[in-house]
Formats: structure tokens, C-alpha cells, sequence
């Protein structure tokens, strides 16, 4: 198929289905028609040549306001240049054909978006789409691209990846440039995809890695890629399975999907790191700050105009006493060191994305283990223990766990130790082939 | 005094002392909101500094010094 073709497939889809999922916030059909006949003309080859993709709306894109959910940033002078990610998938061959509708300046795990209206979950159009990437999910799991890219701070890419059953990876802390992305927490901001096969995904990973000298937080690593790795399976991996926390703060088909993914790899071994609530809480509070502060000059003229499922988090996190998050550095720090002792026995941990499956649009509890907790904020607490310490991490799509909603998916993670995302994708990579995972197109019921 | 023990009328003073030093306005609308959520971070922050840490533990946060563009003299 010429990549014209397959453009102008992707934004067919796009047309048909979006007033239902409202996944994407800007559709560039011109421009993205125009690059795909320069990839038919020969002027762009590489191993995604034709392949349309999209990117959650805080990557900027070249003549658009960049957004970051907001209705603040729509008064911003539109982008010069793209994102150093988007060039790079573009320099690989494939074509940009939108923005993606998202969490307000990342701070949410549902995508229930104030200003743009919630991205609804394509496999159950009444529930959440999870965040803060979820029009990233929603986009793939709706077959109206098959690559998107998103951001995690806390879970943001594996959370929505659970949510709407598709593959998602966050990479260790520093591996990508974030350069031309709107930042939330600079401690904790990671860039990512998100496709419906393994392939695609690391695919579009190697094709992203790169020195970009405008990023000062990307680390000095050579480029490593993964694509020639997958067949590799998981022969010769020690796979353990983590505890503890992760086993705890749990809901049922959480725990069934872990113990699918389990026995297909032959995991038997139960790690347990130490103190993650501790870890969680560090996370949080580094998060509430530095977003704070990033923000405190909107907050202080234009707090009105912010999300009001976040405002009154972001003007609270103003107002905390620093040593609470400069102790939570240390703390991260600390909590770093052990887990890296863990992986000299293991090299591969599972654990669950999400405590549960996606919540219905609206829900504000959800009980886990007796314990009364605010559902939104609930979905982290699985994905933000494991970005707290940078560690790279796919999430993998599971199907048919949760007897009272049989039709969604739910995630689980593979995780690696830093700078190892060639085995969790060769994990996720064999989970696929043995039929254990996969990323369907939803069928997309009609919302009434 | 534990922060997670705060009461309402010490945690709305503490939001107003703050925002004045900030010269943060708030609104009253969204006063409770803040005031609801400080109670949660603060009943969270024990967490991280109730967990003995020693002098030689390093922070998270690492600064790495910026060299100039040109490089210096040979």
C-alpha cells in the first residue's frame, strides 16, 4: 500500500470515528497528504516509510499551538519546528497526521479534558480512555493510527495503554530527548510510544533514539536498538514477579492478568521492594511541586482558566514546605539503590498497570482492599513507583479478566533495569507471539 | 506539630500566610479545594520524612555543570 493511501485511510478513519472517541484535538490532513506523496516520490525512505502516527498535543508541531490540554496555551505562538521526536520519526519515513487530546498540562490519569471534552475509551464508550495520554491510546486502539507518541510522568503512557488495551513504552529517564515537548515535572517528564504489535512499537523506539544536543537531561547513550533483538524472546531471562505493594493495591483481574502473564513465561520467583509507598509518596510530592512551580505564573493571573480537576492540586502544591520535596529526592534516591540490588537476580519484573480496568467517565471512588481512594489518583499507583526511578517499562494488553466488564483490556508491566528496553520489549514480544497479549481494533459501538 | 494533624482553621491559615508570601491570589471559590488537598499531601509527606536517612544519602536530583558553547583555552 502507498503511503498516500495509507494516509488517507488514517484520516478517513479519523473522520468517521473521532466524534465519538474525540481522541484527536488537530488533524494536519494537508500537510500530512503532502508527506506522504514525498514518501511515494522516494524522497523520504526508512523503516517506517508511510506509517501515519500522531502525538499527544503537548509535542510541538510546526505551525500549531502547542497545547498541553489547555486552554491557556491556545493563545501561544504556534510552534516553529517540530518536536526533535516527531523529526526523528519522520526522518525514519512516517507521517504526522495530528494532535492528540490529553490531561490538562499532564496532571491526570483519565483524560477527562474540561476545554476539549474526555477522550472516551474506543473498546467502552463510556468509560475513560485513562491519562494523561489518553487520546495517544484511544487513537491506536480506534485503528485511526497505528503509532502515537505520548509522555509519563507518573504512568501517562502505561496507564491509558491499559486502559485501552494497546502496547505502550516509557523508556528509562534520559534515553529520549524531550526537547519540543510542553514539560510537567522535569525530575520525572519521559517521552514514549504507543502501537498495537511489539514491532511497531520498538520499531518507532529505534527509530527515536539520537543525541539531540537541545535536551540537557538526555543522557550520553549510544543508540541501541531493539527491532533485531525481539526473536530473541525470552529465552535465557530470569523473569520474577513483584509483590508486596504490587500485589496489595490491587483489584482481581489485576492480579489475574499477572498470573496469566506469569504462567506464560514460567515466572515463579516473587520479588518485593522495599518501602514503594514511601517511593510513591516521594513521587507525588516532587510532582505536586515542580508543577507548581512550573505554573505559578499562570496560577497566579489566570487560575480561573485552569482544569478544574487539577487547579486546586497545582495551587496547593505551591504553598508545600521544600523540605518535604527535597527529602523526597532523597528518598528516591535511596529507593533507586535497592531496586537496582534486585535486578542482580532477576532481570525482568512483572507487576500490574492499573489497579483495576477503566472506570466509566465520571467516577470519583473506587475501593481497594477495603480502602476508600479517589479513583483517578488510583490509577497511578501501580505505573508511578516504577518512573520514580526512571526504569524503562512496557505495558502489554490483556483481555477477558474482569468478569463484570469482559469486553476491556488491562495492562501489565514489564520492567527492566535502566537502558534495558531491548528486554522488556523482547518479553512483550513474546507474550504476543504466543497469543498471551494483543491490541485489537476496537469495534466501536455507537455512544447512544 | 505534625502536619497531617492540622486542623481546618490552621490549614486555612497556612494556605493564607503562604499565598500572601507567594503573592499568590486565591479566590474564594477555590480556597477549599487547596485547603482539602493540603489535608492529602500533608497526611502523605510523612512518608518520605519519617524514613531515617543518613548525611551520606545523595539527593535524586543531580545538577550537571553547563560548559561554554567554545570550549576554554588550550
Amino acid at each position: 500500500m502507498s503511503a498516500v493511501a495509507r494516509v488517507a485511510a488514517s484520516l478517513a478513519r479519523i473522520e468517521a470515528t473521532d466524534g465519538r472517541v474525540n481522541a484527536f484535538t488537530a488533524v494536519l490532513a494537508d500537510r500530512a497528504m503532502a508527506r506522504a506523496a514525498a514518501v511515494d516520490a522516494g524522497q523520504v525512505t526508512g523503516p517506517l516509510a508511510g506509517m501515519p502516527f500522531a502525538v499527544k498535543n503537548l509535542f510541538d508541531a510546526d505551525g500549531l499551538a502547542t497545547l498541553a490540554g489547555s486552554k491557556i496555551e491556545r493563545e501561544s505562538a504556534p510552534a516553529i519546528r517540530d518536536a526533535f521526536l516527531v523529526r526523528q520519526l519522520e526522518a525514519a519515513g512516517a507521517v504526522l497526521v495530528g494532535a492528540l487530546n490529553m490531561d490538562e498540562y499532564a496532571y491526570g490519569f483519565t483524560t477527562e479534558n474540561t476545554h476539549y471534552g474526555p477522550t472516551r475509551n474506543p473498546h467502552d464508550l463510556t468509560r475513560v480512555s485513562g491519562g494523561s495520554s489518553g487520546g495517544s491510546a484511544a487513537a491506536v486502539a480506534a485503528g485511526q493510527v497505528p503509532l502515537t507518541l505520548g509522555s509519563d510522568t507518573n504512568g501517562s503512557i502505561r496507564v491509558p495503554a491499559s486502559l485501552c488495551g494497546v502496547f505502550g513504552l516509557k523508556p528509562t529517564l534520559g534515553r529520549l530527548s524531550r526537547a519540543g515537548s510542553y514539560p510537567f515535572v522535569a525530575s520525572l517528564d519521559h517521552l514514549g510510544p504507543f502501537a498495537r504489535s511489539v514491532t511497531d512499537l520498538a520499531a518507532a523506539y529505534d527509530a527515536m533514539q539520537g543525541h539531540d544536543p537541545d535536551d540537557p537531561a538526555q543522557q550520553a547513550r549510544p543508540i541501541e536498538p531493539t527491532s533485531a533483538q525481539l526473536a530473541r524472546g525470552s529465552d535465557g531471562l530470569r523473569i520474577g514477579v513483584l509483590g508486596g505493594w504490587f500485589r496489595t493495591m490491587t483489584l482481581p483481574p489485576a492480579l489475574a492478568a499477572v498470573e496469566r502473564v506469569a504462567a506464560a513465561l514460567g515466572a515463579e520467583r516473587v520479588v518485593e521492594w522495599p518501602e514503594v509507598d514511601r517511593a510513591r509518596a516521594a513521587a507525588f510530592l516532587i510532582t505536586n511541586v515542580e508543577g507548581a512551580t512550573l505554573h505559578l505564573p499562570r496560577l497566579k493571573t489566570r487560575a480561573q482558566d485552569f482544569e478544574p480537576l487539577s487547579r486546586d492540586r497545582f495551587l496547593a502544591g505551591a504553598l508545600l514546605p521544600a523540605v518535604w520535596v527535597q527529602q523526597s529526592q532523597r528518598v528516591r534516591r535511596w529507593f533507586a539503590q535497592q531496586v537496582a540490588k534486585s535486578f542482580e537476580d532477576v532481570d525482568v519484573l512483572i507487576a500490574p498497570t492499573t489497579p483495576c480496568t477503566s472506570p466509566v467517565i465520571g467516577t470519583e471512588w473506587l475501593e481497594i482492599n477495603g480502602i476508600r481512594m479517589p479513583a483517578r489518583a488510583s490509577m497511578g499507583l501501580l505505573t508511578q513507583p516504577v518512573s520514580c526511578i526512571g526504569l524503562p517499562a512496557v505495558s502489554v494488553p490483556l483481555w477477558g479478566l474482569d468478569p463484570a466488564a469482559p469486553h476491556l483490556p488491562i495492562g501489565v508491566q514489564i520492567i527492566a533495569a535502566p537502558w534495558r528496553e531491548d528486554l522488556c520489549l523482547r518479553v512483550a514480544r513474546a507474550l504476543e507471539a504466543a497469543g498471551v497479549v494483543s491490541a485489537p481494533i476496537a469495534r466501536l459501538a455507537s455512544i447512544d | 506539630m505534625k502536619p497531617a494533624q492540622m486542623d481546618t482553621t490552621q490549614a486555612e491559615a497556612f494556605v493564607d500566610a503562604q499565598c500572601a508570601l507567594l503573592g499568590l491570589p486565591l479566590a474564594p471559590e477555590h480556597r477549599p479545594g487547596v485547603v482539602r488537598y493540603l489535608h492529602l499531601v500533608a497526611g502523605m509527606a510523612p512518608r518520605v520524612m519519617d524514613f531515617a536517612l543518613t548525611p551520606a544519602d545523595e539527593s535524586g536530583s543531580v545538577f550537571v555543570p553547563v560548559s561554554p558553547t567554545g570550549g576554554g583555552p588550550r
